[in-house]
């Protein structure tokens, strides 16, 4: 028989309520109970075991997955951006450095703290 | 399993791009004294007293420095060697203001700034007053007559 066929059947028969004797109850009653507990014991020892949670892996391979590698891939993707701006800054300071080490007019100019101003002051007055 | 071998896909891919994209501008590595090559221990000489207590990102951005060195000029060259000695002594605030004052001067066009050296001997023999005033006008501001 299809699978779904028999699962219509099933549930057709369950509509219509099982007559089942007290021993077949008794048994399916403990069963669900049981059922129940294990399936409330789960969540907890995961949560107790919060720190193992990686060790959890093979158990909830799918979920493990689904949350830890886009984790995994942002955190990779936020340090490589980080050491990619650290070497683009520092590729630009030794540039600027080089120039400025390098040009005719001497270190004292730099430090000066007015040529600048100074100069940009008489820039602007050219026609 | 076909979404964490998507996934997967997706973690190499973001990983083989983030590291192809700063291999281009791979810093040098950082080198004592004594690990430096002959050519770069030449460059950078007036260093060597105070080489190996520099920061190592100080380090790294001198040997940079010697790399692009030999493109220089002459003249170039020369002044990087009479000025390395002091930068490496400034304070970090004072290398970020020389820093802050090249940028500011660069921008200011060519032609209107004229001879540096010269604007800079011109504004040294200003009394010290005199140099945080306006300076003074070359030419008259009413050219239209």
């Amino acid at each position: 028989m299809h699978e779904t066929q028999f699962a219509y059947r099933v549930r057709q028969h369950l509509n219509q309520g099982a007559r089942v004797d007290a021993r077949v109850a008794a048994r399916l009653r403990a069963a669900r109970e049981q059922a129940l507990a294990h399936h409330r014991a789960e969540p907890m020892a995961g949560l107790a075991l919060a720190s193992n949670a990686i060790a959890r892996i093979g158990g909830a391979r799918g979920l493990s997955l689904r949350v830890l590698l886009p984790l995994v891939v942002l955190a990779v993707a936020f340090a490589t951006t980080y050491v990619w701006q650290q070497t683009q800054r520092a590729a630009e300071v030794e540039e600027l450095d080089a120039q400025l080490l390098s040009s005719d007019l001497p270190l004292d100019a730099y430090l000066d703290q007015g040529f600048a101003a100074w100069l940009k002051r008489r820039a602007s007055q050219q026609p | 399993m076909a979404e964490a071998a998507r996934l997967a896909a997706a973690l190499a891919a973001a990983l083989l791009l983030f590291a192809a994209a700063p291999a281009g501008a791979a810093p040098e590595p950082d080198r004592r004294w004594q690990q430096l090559n002959a050519e770069q221990q030449a460059i950078l000489a007036p260093l060597e007293a105070e080489w190996d207590r520099l920061e190592p990102v100080q380090r790294v951005k001198w040997i940079g420095v010697a790399k692009r060195y030999p493109k220089m000029t002459p003249a170039g060259q020369s002044r990087v060697q009479a000025n390395m000695k002091k930068w490496a002594k400034l304070t970090p605030e004072q290398r970020k203001q020389a820093r802050e004052n090249y940028r500011r001067i660069s921008k200011v066009p060519p032609e209107k700034r004229g001879d540096l050296k010269q604007q800079w001997d011109e504004y040294q023999a200003l009394p010290p007053r005199e140099r945080q005033k306006p300076a003074p006008k070359r030419k008259p501001a009413t050219t239209a007559q």
